[in-house]
């Protein structure tokens, strides 16, 4: 969630041309600068809005024909339309903004004087709920009807993820148990898992109040706050049972571990389906030999924690050159015979069969040797 | 046949509206996007417009990523003119921050803006000769060309469709040494491809008997409907962003403005056939100038942060005019994060320019809008 950081301050900047225009054109109106890189922007009052409005479409000095963009802006505070106007004829462009406090979430329509108004007035409604008074047509154009929340105000959470994929998280967190297990390191604290489970705490308490919020048929500002009371209950709890956690062990060297569980479990796969083909066994019972070796290892494993793992062999390096050292062998046996086989004037299949030959007398020599 | 006395009398009969749905998954909708007709025979009485089934969240997700991670979300937003997108994005960001792009970038970033018009003028090209129904020919002679920039996008950026290219203070990264001598091979091959399809499309009788006249628009309704882009330009009403307010140095070049007459659908055509013409005067007279240097602003830091502020950043797109507005708490994310998608706010339109027409004259004027759902929707 990104409640962070409070709304930019109002940087109070002297009226430009544009808001000397607009004081001229409507005496009496309240008018806020605010700078921006772009565009003058003003804030007007709300009770003026449909006022500024008409006389920014209307008034020969102005002449806003087209409205660009209507943006609505949660401030947590409070929430903010914003309405971006340009004048093709003056080539003149303006923004106009309104404020409405949170318990009174209402703006007037503006869609009477720009027909482009109507679906961006749409969209703000069912994102920010704010309700545009005397628009002709205010059903969700986006989400689905009965949404019941508003995905962009700044209180709804990015996306609850436990709360759609309860299952995909459930598996997840199985699996980390199971793999914990299975490397028979001790089940440590793991972070990320007490993160995950505190998240469906949470997402458990959040889907319960606003069940229970629906049922009393609660507005949507109530079932914010049972929403939000019933979050700051799971912390309270989660920050009470906190010191009960143990300190977590020093790390012992799970990569390794898990790289030598796993070279395991490939070579016990490929060891079981060998023999389960040996034996003609169909797919379904192969898999099935394969799944119950796996399983047996997995208990193995659990029952005798392995020690820390044994030092390698000695190092494979004279292995390393003997290997290198045939392969130039090889190389120079291959090069000799081609050459002999083309001096010979043989085809090139039957140059290729003396160079197997050749390579496999030379093979049979080493293994012999 | 002695069915006469089946029939009812003439004062039994009721008369009905009939609804039909059209779409969501209509090859005619272009993407998921459904039609309530209501129709009187052939005729359509009343229309609405039933979208959101592309919605992703679009303006949710970069209030939760930083300045940079946001830039792929505007690929996929209008996905046909990608580079346009990212273009508004950056300049956003940039006049927001106070960060000035090198010269060189400014360049990249033009030429490589207006190849995506073009590419995404000659989909619609492709697709509207299906739509009107020309089975698939001009797909052809479209995607012929539109594959050679698709393929000279790949060679620079890495991706065909989602490029991720530009960032605030520059571009990723360099282009590569043969750029210019590619970039022209490209506009050679657009230049021998258009005449083909100019050919095909705007001479056609059935293009003529089917386009002309059709769903006019007047200039104060596109105006008071926020219609932007070619159909704005369509009426004959000379306006683009790039010349009107311009933005990054579309002021140094030279090229003219096509407008229609009528506002009907076979001005969009031929107002999007002279766009192509005007982008690829623009993308020559970059290559020309366009100068050797860093391709990214010194003294960028990893994490961007940008000083307290709002914006409302436009562009002109390729379905006309692409607007951002970014509000900055000074953070590094984005505090709110609008797009003005150009076809959103064209296709509130759709209504009021059917209603009335035949049921394959709708199909026509929706594919003369342009959408591109993904920017509808967000």
């Amino acid at each position: 969630m990104t409640g962070e950081g409070s709304p930019p301050a109002a940087v109070a900047a002297p009226p430009g041309p544009l808001a000397t225009l607009f004081q001229q054109a409507l005496p009496g109106a309240q008018f806020e600068i605010v700078q921006t890189p772009l565009d003058e922007t003003i804030v007007v009052q709300r009770d003026d809005l449909v006022r500024v409005m008409e006389t920014a479409c209307n008034h020969e000095s102005l002449r806003f024909d087209f409205l660009r963009c209507l943006s609505g802006v949660d401030y947590i505070t409070h929430m903010e339309v914003a309405y971006h106007l340009h004048s093709y004829s003056l080539q003149q462009s303006v923004g106009i903004k309104v404020r409405c406090p949170n318990d009174d979430l209402h703006v007037p329509t503006i869609s009477h004087i720009w027909q482009a108004a109507n679906w961006h007035e749409r969209e703000t409604h069912e994102m920010f709920g704010i309700v545009f008074d005397g628009h002709p047509d205010l059903r969700p154009l986006l989400t689905e009807e009965g949404l019941g929340y508003y995905p962009l105000r700044k209180s709804h959470p990015l996306a609850e993820i436990e709360e759609w994929q309860e299952d995909y998280v459930e598996a997840i967190a199985r699996a980390k148990v199971s793999a914990q297990g299975a490397a028979g390191a001790a089940p440590a604290v793991d972070e990320k898992a007490a993160k995950i489970a505190l998240a469906q705490k949470k997402a458990a308490a959040i889907t319960k109040a606003r069940d229970a919020a629906r049922a009393k048929g609660l507005s949507p500002e109530d079932e914010k706050a049972a929403v939000q009371a019933a979050i700051k209950a799971v912390d309270e709890e989660e920050a009470a049972a906190a010191p009960a956690a143990a300190a977590p062990p020093p790390p012992v060297d799970e990569r390794a571990a898990k790289i030598a569980l796993a070279q395991k479990k490939a070579a016990l796969i490929t060891k079981t389906r060998n023999e389960a083909r040996a034996r003609g066994l169909s797919p379904e019972d192969e898999r099935l030999a394969v799944a119950e070796a796996l399983k047996k290892l997995a208990e193995e494993d659990a029952a005798a924690p392995p020690a820390a793992p044994a030092p390698a062999a000695a190092p494979p390096v004279q292995d390393r050159a003997a290997k290198i050292a045939l392969a130039q062998k090889k190389a120079a046996l291959i090069t000799k015979t081609r050459n002999e086989a083309r001096a010979r004037g043989l085809s090139p299949e039957d140059e290729r069969q003396v160079v197997a030959e050749a390579l496999k007398k030379l093979a049979e020599e080493e293994t012999g040797g | 046949m002695a069915t006469d006395f089946l029939r009812p009398a003439e004062h039994e009969l009721e008369t009905v509206d009939i609804n039909i749905n059209v779409g969501p998954q209509h090859p005619a909708t272009h993407g998921v996007f459904r039609m309530v007709l209501t129709v009187d025979g052939e005729l359509v009485t009343d229309l609405d417009p039933v979208i959101g089934y592309m919605h992703r969240g679009n303006e949710k997700l970069p209030e939760n990523c930083d300045y940079r991670q946001v830039i792929g979300y505007h690929d996929r937003t209008d996905y046909l003119g990608q580079f346009n997108t990212e273009h508004c994005y950056v300049e956003a960001v940039e006049r927001l921050g106070g960060l000035t792009a090198p010269e060189r970038a400014e360049y990249i970033r033009v030429i490589l803006a207006e190849l995506n018009r073009i590419a995404s003028h000659l989909m619609f090209m492709g697709a509207f000769g299906t739509d009107i129904g020309l089975s698939g020919t001009s797909f052809m002679y479209a995607f012929r060309d539109r594959e050679t920039i698709q393929d000279f996008f790949e060679e620079i950026t890495g991706e065909r469709m989602m490029y991720n290219y530009f960032r605030p203070g520059g571009v990723a990264w360099d282009v590569p040494d043969d750029f210019k001598e590619r970039c022209r091979q490209v506009v050679a091959a657009i230049k021998r491809g258009l005449d083909d399809l100019d050919g095909l499309l705007t001479k056609n009788e059935v293009v003529l008997a089917r386009c002309r006249g059709l769903g006019p628009v007047s200039r104060e309704d596109a105006i008071n409907w926020g219609i932007t882009g070619p159909m704005l330009r369509a009426t004959g009403f000379q306006h683009d962003i790039r010349k009107a307010e311009p933005y990054s140095i579309y002021d140094r070049f030279d090229f003219d403005v096509p407008v229609g007459s009528h506002g009907d659908v076979y001005d969009r055509l031929t107002v999007r056939f002279e766009e192509i013409r005007q982008s690829v005067r623009i993308v020559e007279q970059a290559l020309e100038q366009m100068p050797e240097g860093p391709f990214m602003a010194e003294g960028m830091k990893r994490i961007l942060r940008v000083p307290p502020g709002e914006i409302y950043m436009r562009v002109e797109g390729p379905r006309g005019e692409y607007g951002i507005y970014l509000v900055s708490t000074g953070t590094d994310r984005p505090y709110r994060h609008k797009v003005r998608g150009a076809s959103f706010c064209n296709l509130s339109a759709l209504r009021a320019m059917s209603v009335g027409h035949y049921v394959a004259d709708v199909i026509t004027i929706l594919g003369s809008i342009d959408i591109v759902l993904c920017e509808v929707d967000r």
